[in-house]
Order: structure tokens, then sequence, then C-alpha cells
């Protein structure tokens, strides 16, 4: 967001809440007043997975192995430190799934990927303890541990990356890990379709924050076959996430969505050519 | 002084962030009282059950200018956003209103140097958070911003 863009911004809100100052706050603002392009993209809080799931478990107990995609063996680092950010998520979500579904193997798997990939981009370092209290707590099978530890996997590789100077990486983690983590959402929701289930699909300024950042990334970096592969899937769910609100969200859309992350997530999981 | 900057760190690199802008010495005492008052302003909620995200967001204000923070915000959660600054007789706010710009918070507090507000979502989607410095002796005032959820 560029600088006039923050002081039209600043100025709409001061009008709109001009009344309701002091210790009561307005009771509402004009989101119409911000300025076209002031979309807010770059400050956008991207939630951490756990709050996903902490909605997830108070919905119901899902069939979690069902979801869970084995990995046989370690996460082999492939292509560019693009692809390898991108898997690096994916892998980390896939813990949380793994956690849901309580596969301490797969769990300890996961640990040691993450240790893998991002030994591979320079990071390893920064998630070294993070790998080994994964691995050490799901030995436990202390579930409530490994999820927190996952969590923060994810924030210090992304911290890591961006102390490197490598934001656009570290925004590529998060995209990686919010692909796969739609993906099992949606394989959630789709086998037993609630409008309540549904509703948390409803993610649309993480998918427009998520297009515009690589956009951003891909006008820096030339063509990327992966990117752009990515960018055209943005594109297509954003539209099936809910535009006013999340509460029309059918099952044959939330099956679509599935389907195109999924399909994301096994590019960003293939070997680069 | 006049900065103007957004910072989503967590707590160390946010402080390496503002050494680097500001010069050591004065911007560690500031962010770090900042998050202080602000995880102060948790600790009952982390009694209750919630979790607090070990990242921080932050940056610097003039009074009477909101910044509005888009986030995505599920139903079925309920969450508490904690905002501190470390400059004595600042009043800040935090307030969270939906998409629509409808004010969406249950419950919301000030005191002294912290301001928090609470929710639990009618619906999941975006909500923005609005960060304000209302009144401050300085001409710039540094804040933080620390969540939690449950």
């Amino acid at each position: 967001m560029n600088e006039r863009t923050l002081c039209a911004l600043a100025s709409a809100l001061t009008l709109a809440t001009a009344t309701g100052h002091a210790a009561t706050p307005a009771k509402s603002i004009s989101v119409s007043q911000f300025p076209k392009e002031a979309k807010l993209v770059e400050q956008v809080i991207v939630p951490v997975p756990s709050e996903v799931f902490a909605v997830l478990d108070k919905l119901g107990k899902p069939n979690w192995p069902e979801v869970l995609r084995s990995q046989k063996n370690l996460a082999t680092p492939t292509g560019g430190k693009e692809q390898i950010s991108l898997m690096l998520g994916v892998v980390i979500a896939e813990g949380f799934v793994a956690v849901e579904a309580e596969n301490g193997d797969e769990v300890k798997n996961i640990g040691n990927s993450v240790r893998s990939l991002s030994k591979a981009i320079g990071v390893e370092k920064a998630v070294s303890r993070r790998a080994n209290s994964i691995v050490e707590f799901a030995d436990k099978r202390r579930w409530a541990e490994v999820r927190k530890e996952l969590d923060l996997a994810l924030t210090d590789v992304r911290q890591a990356m961006m102390e490197l100077n490598s934001e656009s990486l570290a925004q590529l983690v998060s995209l990686g890990g919010w692909l796969r983590g739609t993906e099992a959402l949606a394989s959630v929701v789709a086998k037993n379709f609630s409008r309540d289930g549904a509703e948390l699909l409803h993610q649309p300024v993480l998918a427009e924050h998520f297009r515009v950042r690589l956009e951003l990334l891909s006008g820096n970096s030339g063509k990327d076959d992966l990117l752009t592969k990515i960018l055209g899937g943005l594109q297509t769910i954003r539209p099936l996430m809910g535009t006013e609100d999340g509460s029309g969200i059918t099952e044959k859309e939330v099956r679509e969505i599935g389907k195109t992350c999924g399909e994301l997530v096994s590019a960003v999981n293939a070997k680069a050519k | 002084m006049k900065r103007d900057f957004f910072v989503k760190r967590t707590f160390l690199a946010a402080f390496a962030v503002l050494t680097l802008l500001s010069g050591a010495g004065t911007a560690r005492g500031t962010i770090d009282d900042a998050l202080s008052f602000a995880l102060e302003a948790a600790q009952p909620a982390v009694k209750e059950g919630f979790t607090v995200r070990e990242e921080y967001w932050g940056g610097d204000l003039p009074a009477g200018q909101p910044k509005p923070i888009a986030h995505q915000l599920f139903k079925g959660n309920e969450y508490w956003f904690w905002m501190g600054t470390d400059c004595k007789g600042a009043k800040i706010s935090v307030h969270v209103y939906d998409s629509a710009g409808k004010l969406a918070e249950d419950e919301f507090w000030q005191k002294g140097q912290k301001a928090a507000a609470r929710i639990r979502p009618k619906r999941t989607g975006t909500y923005y958070l609005l960060v304000e410095v209302e009144k401050s002796p300085d001409e710039r005032t540094v804040w933080s911003l620390a969540y939690g959820f449950r």
C-alpha cells in the first residue's frame, strides 16, 4: 500500500469515525469510503492453522485419517527456493492433519521433512528446535503440544526468511500452508456438508491477499510456471468462497475449492523439470 | 521523528526492525514496553484458556488517525485483541468491525496504556481491526497489538 493510499484511507476513516470518538466507538465505519486501491491486502493478518482447527474441533469428529496424505518418505526438496518454500508450507499444514489423525509416525516424518526442506533454503537453524520438539511430542502423543510447535515452526520459518530479506518466500510458506489447509478443510466439509462448515471456507480476503502477493512476486521473478498456475487457481477459487458472506457456499462449490486446491498442492509437490 | 510502518514480527524481530529504523536505545524501550503492556492486558484471558499468538503487530501513529487492519475471523472461535503503548498519557483504542463496517465486538475496554476488544464472530469472514491513538503528548505514538483465541 503506498503512502497516498494510506493517507486517503486514514482520512476516510477519520471522517467516518469522527462522531464516535473517545470512549464510545463509532457504531459503523464506512468501508465503502476506502479508496478502491486500498484493498488492505498488505495489512492482512493471516490466521495460524490452529485457529481453523480450533473451530473444526468444535464442529464434530471428522475422519482425519482419511484426509491425511501419507508421506512414505521424507519430503525431497525440488525446484527453486520458491517451490521449496511452498512445499514447506504444505508439509507443515499436513502436520496439522496428522495431529488430528493422531498418527505419530506421520507427524515424526513431517518433523524430519520440515528439517530437510528448511535446510534446502537456509533456514534450518531457525526451525531445528521446533522440528525436534515436533518429533519428541509426537513420540509422547502429546497432540496439543505438537499443534503448538507446528504453529511456531510456521512462524519461525517465515521469520527467518524475513530476516534474510526474503519476505516473498515467507509469503510462499504461508501460501503453501493455506492451500493444503484449505484443501483439507474442503475435504472435511464436503464429507459431511453443513452450512456452518462451508462457511469456514469464506476467506476471500486471504485469497485476494495471496493473489496480490503472488502477482508482485511473479512480476519480480519473471515467468514461473508454478506461480502462474497457482495464480490461476486463486482466481478460480476466489468467487467460490462467497462475496458478501459465506452462508451461500454450496456443496458443489466446496468440492470445487477442494479440487482446485488439491491440484495446486500436487503441482507444488511435483518434481521440478 | 516521522515513521509510518506496520510490522508483523515475533518479539525479537520486532525489536530488530525498530532498532534499524530508529536507532538503538530508544526503540528497544519503546517496542519492548508497548508489547509488555499489550501482553499484560492479555493475562486474564490467558488464565481463561485463550491461546496467545506468538506474533505481534505494531507501528506508530499520530493521534486521531485510525488504522485499519484486515483479519480473517472464524465463527465458532472467540478472540481477544490487546493493544499497548509505552507512551504515558496516551489514550489508545482497538475496535472490531465486520466486513460491512458495522461495530462487531462484544466487549471493549481502555485502561491507561492498554486497550482491548473481544469478539465472538457471528459469521466467518473478513473483519477490520481499527487501532487508534486517540490522544497523545507525542507527535507519533508507538503501539503494539497481540491477539488470542479459543
